[in-house]
């Protein structure tokens, strides 16, 4: 079957290597907006990404935004108290800007407001976890550890002139692009000019693990005022997630499409080239089968050698990347699109095939080439 | 009959219907033998093609039969046509028509390939067919590196590759000067003989048919022989 596929490509090298070194190109340009896309999308949403709730219960009028969504406290009990409900917990959540006591340095920060020993405290790398009780303490995203911020550090909040200390250090928490740093609901009532003067004991929102086959069941239990919505609708609602990632889809989708017609052109126009060729072998006793097999082994030598290729440069890329460049590709998504190419290629090569097909081996008599 | 390779029984072609009905071949009757070489000449429009190609089962008669080695080929599928084609029958088209990319030895061997037995015994063979035609020194070659004359002497050794029934050869001169052409079918006819194959060669060079052992003309889709 490859035969006569491995000898043309052998023969005519130019031409293989030149639509090579195309599909090389947009197989790593695939892999490396696939990589920014998953990056950004950590970078982005990682805090909510990693958080240990299916579903967020949220304040009626809030367009699923956290930092719109006020609740009261007293509708924690009774969302507990959802029988299909397995846990809930509250999350405050406010984006400020953080001053480094001693230094003109400033940053900023998501802050997340949550029971230390709850289900949506995040993971200490470093460090210790805050104390519920006691003011002032924070733990806070690695990324902040990177960029010069040490255990000890204190940091100031401008607007309320509350002052917080690093305790401890977590990892893989950002959002909308700024590091998390996790405290206390109380420090966080405190900073929160919407709350500060009202008194009252409130969240932004109150996290939920649960099945998604109950949803229907909790959403008709919910309190007054509020409601619920999925993790990947909050994942949509975090400023400018939704646009970034549809950006960088389509981009991918349009990569794909063409990867397809490049071939698909590339090998066509060849075909078109070979057709007395394909027509004498057909009267030689070659049939279509033998034939297709041969164009489709062409090309998935080919797809597969540049896609080979393109994964080993675009991890060489990453190397050089520079540090803190939100990239991130797994195996997985590599073997994904990679398969994925591998599939629009061959695809592309069915024009080929019907080209082939309608060739007749008479064409072969009676006619100087 | 015995000892017939290819016989034509009241074949004719007719293309088109109603008024544009041609007649490209009109009652055919011929047989050709084993070891026998037979020529076809006649002016151009005659139903030359027509008939090789009906000959070399690329194209289906409109009525009559014809019989390879004694096997009605008529009723064959596409299918199974090809395979007759691979394996009874060999071809030398007008330009030799070798596949470009492939080595001397690689043309022959293709023919191994298509059948699906390319071994070590094939390639001795090939390599064995080639000295026979004086093209030892050429298996490595690529057709272009060739002459016109040494490219037809492997279209003759392809033709013989697969141990056809009977050979067809489409105007195998038409690209060579008259010493080279005549050197060709000198060749193939000794091939012929020797192999004791049957063999059809369409031509319009006069000067060749000394070399053959009938000639029959086609003229306006009727064999005069």
């Amino acid at each position: 079957m490859m035969f006569l596929a491995i000898r043309e490509l052998k023969h005519s090298k130019l031409r293989y290597l030149l639509i090579g070194l195309i599909m090389v190109l947009v197989a790593l340009l695939v892999f490396i907006i696939s990589g920014l896309a998953n990056g950004l999308s950590s970078d982005n949403a990682s805090s909510i990404q990693n958080m240990k709730a299916d579903y967020f219960v949220m304040e009626h009028d809030s367009k699923n935004k956290l930092n719109r969504s006020i609740i009261s406290m007293e509708k924690l009990d009774e969302i507990r108290a959802i029988s299909d409900v397995k846990a809930a917990e509250g999350l405050g959540q406010m984006m400020i800007t953080l001053n480094k006591i001693g230094s003109s340095e400033k940053t900023d920060v998501t802050i997340f407001a949550t029971d230390a020993s709850g289900i949506l405290a995040p993971k200490v790398i470093e460090g210790k976890s805050y104390d519920n009780k006691k003011q002032g303490e924070v733990i806070a995203d690695r990324s902040l550890k990177e960029v010069g911020y040490k255990l000890g550090d204190s940091l100031k909040d401008d607007l309320s002139g509350k002052v917080f200390t690093i305790v401890g250090f977590t990892e893989k928490q950002s959002y909308s692009h700024t590091p998390a740093v996790y405290m206390n609901v109380k420090g966080w009532q405190e900073i929160n000019p919407g709350l500060k003067n009202q008194g009252k004991d409130s969240i932004s929102t109150i996290a939920v693990q649960m099945d998604s086959k109950s949803e229907e069941n909790v959403r008709e239990s919910l309190p007054e005022g509020v409601t619920l919505i999925s993790k990947e609708e909050s994942l949509q609602s975090i400023p400018g997630f939704k646009e970034e990632q549809g950006t960088l889809t389509m981009m991918i989708a349009f990569l794909f499409v063409i990867a397809a017609f490049v071939l698909a052109v590339f090998f066509y126009v060849i075909t078109l080239q070979k057709t007395n060729q394909f027509g004498v072998l057909k009267a030689l006793g070659a049939n279509t089968g033998y034939l297709a097999k041969s164009i489709v082994g062409q090309v998935m030598l080919l797809a597969v050698t540049c896609i080979a290729i393109s994964v080993a440069l675009t991890y060489g890329v990453t190397l050089i990347m520079p540090e803190g460049m939100p990239f991130e590709l797994s195996a997985d998504l590599v073997i994904k699109y990679s398969v994925l190419l591998l599939a629009v290629s061959v695809l592309g090569s069915l024009l080929s095939l019907y080209r082939v097909a309608k060739i007749d081996a008479i064409e072969a008599i009676g006619r100087v080439s | 009959m015995m000892g017939d390779k290819l016989l034509f029984e009241n074949v004719s072609k007719v293309y088109g219907e109603g008024d544009n009905k041609v007649i490209a071949l009109d009652d055919i009757c011929l047989n050709v033998r084993a070891g026998e070489f037979v020529a076809i000449v006649g002016p151009s429009g005659s139903g030359k093609s027509t008939f090789l190609s009906i000959a070399g089962a690329l194209l289906s008669p409109s009525k009559g039969r014809l019989l390879l080695n004694g096997e009605d080929i008529t009723t064959l599928s596409p299918k199974e046509l090809t395979r007759v084609r691979l394996e009874k029958i060999g071809f030398v088209f007008q330009s030799s028509n070798l596949v470009p990319y492939l080595s001397v030895r690689d043309q022959l061997l293709l023919l191994s390939e298509l059948i699906g037995k390319r071994d070590k015994t094939t390639v001795k063979k090939a390599d064995e067919l080639l000295s026979q035609l004086g093209l030892g020194h050429r298996a490595g070659h690529l057709p272009e590196a060739l002459s016109g004359g040494e490219r037809q002497r492997v279209a003759i050794a392809r033709s013989l590759m697969n141990d056809p029934e009977i050979i067809l050869a489409d105007e195998p001169t038409a690209s060579l000067d008259s010493k080279r052409g005549r050197d060709v079918v000198e060749m193939l006819a000794h091939e012929v003989k020797s192999r004791n194959k049957a063999a059809i060669m369409v031509t319009h060079d006069e000067r060749m048919l000394d070399l053959c052992d009938r000639v029959v003309n086609i003229t306006d889709g009727k064999v005069f022989g």
